[in-house]
């Protein structure tokens, strides 16, 4: 029995309404008939049943794999590849918090949209039953109804004044099917290969040479000049003052407190060449360099105490000078620390 | 337009009162606000989908004046990434600029976009329904021009695949205790929470100019409409779907800003190292935003020649806005001015001498911009309501919001804790070049998207008309909206 598929357009919500009832009573089902209109008109407007949602297991699904990618950036990947930084554990609760609130976020957001296009059949690849003068504010209504109760149905389309008609052959629209899958795999190979770039870049298997002339740059020049000398009135704030050239004088001991200390600072300033341990073990930015020794603790056990300092303040070789960023007081405590390496 | 033949019209065709005192005020509640004034959506079809097609020859003008500083600004970059940041004017101790300052203030306009959307959708404020999506527009390229800056401003951007987290040869992740980290991903979470938030209002707008358009127009608005046909089953989706983004992207947007301060807050440096930063800056976000969308609004009103959509109610609106805004902007500012006077620490207390001293004039000119100007007129409906007046205020608040960004950046950092540190910055050209040329840029894909996308949510708008009716109260005719939810 062939069904056929009718479209009538009407004025208002009113005529709709009563249309809907007449052609219920003629014994269509309600899943027979879908209103269309160029306004969101609530389903009960016309005595409907608002269709079912499936928002929320997508929304907590999206929200559950977002959870997890940001398990993999806040655990996983820490932990995989440790970066050791001073004053920080490597899982500190506020940052992981914040990076679990964006991905949940993010990744519900995408449920809610792959839930929307899915649930509608987004996007609808085959014909359906339509008519332009919909978004110019007409309500259309599409029934489905065999032979016999169509052209009853259009009976009552035309007692209720629609401005249009329209009735085809239900066969002739049909169900997206293959081609929706074919559509959505397009997409799926899209996304990987917009994945497999950065991938390809990240390990130089596509290499880019770019033209690069920082080394003669007006900055760089301009840091190695002159600062300006720190006021005459000036004190030094902590410990003793190192002046270029002259060996430090009076060296802190060795106390716990300074230990600690300079366990601390190290791990911030020396530890991502030098490794925690001065061993390069975990040094992420060490392994790139071999000059740099297996082993801190036997370099230093060969220097005097402020040979070390001044190595620290001034730095060597490809070592960089941290007299900017530690006190004279803070490079002592350091000093101490790596003498309790080579032991 | 079809022969009628039912009795009872559609929604636009509402009969006026017999009564001859209330026709007047019917028909004059008709001139004033936008729900009431209903009009055959075929016709507005026609009217939003003409404008944008017409391209007169200043906008042809436009289009080029914009076009070659945007090809300025691309040549700056270009430069400035072959010879390196040292032809700029950043230094050591001001090692962040006005590129920072770019992010922060691109950023901050397209902050009120979301806003305006997302909040005033689910309060269900009816004057957001002609401007939500300009406001949302600004959203998109403000942040698709912000997210330039940081690329702009690091020295070697063939390395820029490193910050995404993906697996690498040299096992290095993006370190996740980072605040940079934080933001990157705020800012890429919001980026795409907005897109889907605007896409999703757009569908049936694009439905609408698939119906009425012609050639290969018809075929891109087909596509991008996904045969959207309007049955009540997609509306319905449509609806929650915008109400599960607008719950999700109104946190996520207050974490953009955030994320931006604590870039800022996150280092020990004084003028920085408060905890007011994020919700101050969340704030001044949303002051900037708002002017923002307040000139797109007079500029689209006046070149599209959409007075029937965005009328003087919607200016009213936005003009109390951005008082509001502006109140909680003076509050913050104080609070955090405040907080420091009275703390007396040498280094916050030689940033103050700073702003007051060798700043003063860009100081001065902020606190113009940002508190004498808006507190001084914006209090007076007149002034809310005269385009040519809320469009210089509009222009001296993203001036004083740009300076406050510029001295929050530049300035507190050429005052730190070590004296012969101290410098002062001065802008070189590549920094003014990509500064003017990021704006116009910013102009220029507004300018082509108003052609390409319907810049009014038309539906919104026949929504709201469609449940908003007169009703009379004695000897007054009032309007009435149908909540239906």
């Amino acid at each position: 029995m062939a069904d056929f598929l009718l479209l009538g357009l009407f004025d208002n919500v009113e005529t709709t309404a009563d249309v809907i009832d007449e052609v219920r009573a003629l014994g269509v089902q309600d899943e027979q008939m879908m209103v269309m209109s160029n306004v969101p008109y609530p389903a009960r407007f016309f005595a409907r049943k608002p269709a079912r949602l499936w928002f929320l297991p997508f929304v907590l699904g999206g929200a559950a794999l977002g959870a997890l990618v940001a398990f993999f950036l806040t655990r996983v990947t820490t932990n995989i590849y440790p970066i050791e930084v001073g004053g920080q554990g490597l899982h500190p609760v506020p940052p992981t918090a914040i990076i679990y609130f964006e991905m949940v976020s993010l990744f519900s957001m995408l449920g809610a949209f792959a839930s929307f296009l899915l649930q509608n059949r987004f996007p609808i690849l085959t014909r359906r039953m339509y008519d332009e003068r919909i978004t110019d504010g007409y309500i259309g209504l599409e029934v489905r109804a065999p032979l016999a109760v169509a052209e009853q149905v259009v009976s009552v389309f035309e007692a209720h004044h629609a401005r249009v008609i329209k009735r085809e052959d239900a066969a002739a629209f049909k169900p997206q099917g293959i081609r929706h899958l074919l559509f959505w795999g397009a997409v799926g190979a899209g996304g990987l290969v917009a994945v497999l770039i950065p991938l390809l870049l990240t390990y130089d298997i596509v290499r880019i040479p770019w033209i690069n002339k920082m080394d003669d740059t007006v900055v760089v020049g301009a840091q190695e000049g002159t600062r300006l000398a720190a006021p005459a009135e000036s004190v030094p704030v902590q410990g003793p003052v190192f002046i270029a050239g002259e060996p430090a004088t009076a060296p802190l001991p060795a106390t716990d407190v300074s230990l600690q200390r300079g366990q601390m600072l190290y791990g911030t300033n020396c530890a991502m060449c030098h490794g925690m341990q001065g061993d390069k073990v975990g040094a992420e930015v060490g392994k790139y360099f071999p000059e740099i020794p297996q082993s801190l603790g036997a370099r230093a056990a060969i220097l005097s105490d402020q040979d070390l300092f001044r190595v620290i303040r001034l730095g060597k070789n490809r070592m960089p000078g941290l007299a900017e960023n530690l006190s004279p007081g803070e490079t002592w405590d350091i000093v101490n620390y790596v003498r309790g390496l080579g032991e | 337009m079809l022969e009628s033949r039912a009795t009872v019209g559609p929604y636009w065709e509402r009969p006026l009162p017999d009564d001859e005192h209330l026709a007047r005020q019917v028909e004059h509640g008709r001139e004033e606000l936008l729900m009431l004034d209903a009009r055959p959506p075929a016709e507005l079809n026609q009217l939003t989908l003409a404008r944008m097609r017409q391209t007169g020859p200043r906008f042809w003008m436009a289009v080029a004046g914009l076009g070659v500083l945007t090809l300025a600004f691309f040549t700056a970059w270009a430069i400035q990434i072959v010879s390196g940041l040292g032809i700029t004017g950043l230094n050591r101790s001001v090692m962040w600029g006005p590129y920072i300052a770019n992010l922060i203030y691109f950023i901050g306009i397209g902050h009120a976009g979301t806003f305006i959307s997302a909040a005033l959708r689910l309060m269900r404020m009816d004057f957001r329904r002609p401007i939500a999506r300009a406001a949302e527009t600004i959203t998109l390229f403000g942040l698709a021009c912000a997210a330039l800056f940081p690329i702009i401003h690091v020295g070697r951007i063939w390395k820029l695949f490193y910050m995404m987290p993906i697996p690498n040869q040299r096992e290095l992740w993006p370190n996740f205790r980072s605040a940079l980290f934080w933001d990157m991903m705020a800012i890429t979470t919001y980026l795409i929470g907005s897109t889907l938030f605007m896409f999703v209002a757009l569908i049936p707008d694009f439905a609408m100019a698939r119906d009425h358009t012609t050639g290969w127009r018809r075929k891109v608005y087909g596509a991008l409409s996904l045969g959207w046909r309007g049955t009540d089953a997609e509306w319905h989706r449509l609806e929650v779907v915008s109400n599960i983004l607008s719950f999700v992207i109104i946190p996520v947007m207050f974490s953009v800003h955030t994320g931006v301060s604590w870039n800022l807050s996150m280092a020990i440096q004084p003028g920085w190292h408060s905890a007011i930063f994020g919700p101050f800056f969340v704030v001044g976000a949303l002051y900037s935003g708002v002017a923002a969308v307040i000139l797109v609004m007079i500029v689209i009103r006046k070149t599209m020649r959409y007075g029937y959509f965005m009328r003087e109610e919607h200016f009213n609106a936005m003009g109390i806005f951005l008082l509001i805004l502006t109140l909680s902007w003076i509050y913050f500012y104080f609070a955090e001015w405040i907080t420091n006077w009275y703390g007396n620490l040498p280094m916050e207390k030689a940033i103050q001498a700073m702003l007051t001293g060798p700043l003063a004039p860009l100081f001065y000119l902020m606190l113009f911009c940002n508190i004498v100007v808006p507190l001084g007129t914006l209090w007076s409906r007149r002034v809310r309501t005269s385009l040519p007046a809320m469009f210089v205020i509009g222009i001296l608040v993203q001036v004083g919001m740009y300076v406050e960004r510029v001295l929050i950046v530049a300035g507190s950092l050429s005052r730190n804790e070590l004296s012969f540190n101290w410098v002062n910055y001065t802008p070189h050209w590549p920094e003014v070049t990509v500064t003017v040329g990021t704006l116009a840029f910013l102009g220029l894909l507004y300018m082509v998207f108003t052609r390409f996308v319907p810049i009014i949510p038309v539906w919104e708008v026949y929504e709201g008309q469609a449940m908003q009716e007169t009703r009379r109260v004695g000897r007054a005719v009032v309007s009435t909206r149908t909540e239906v939810h």
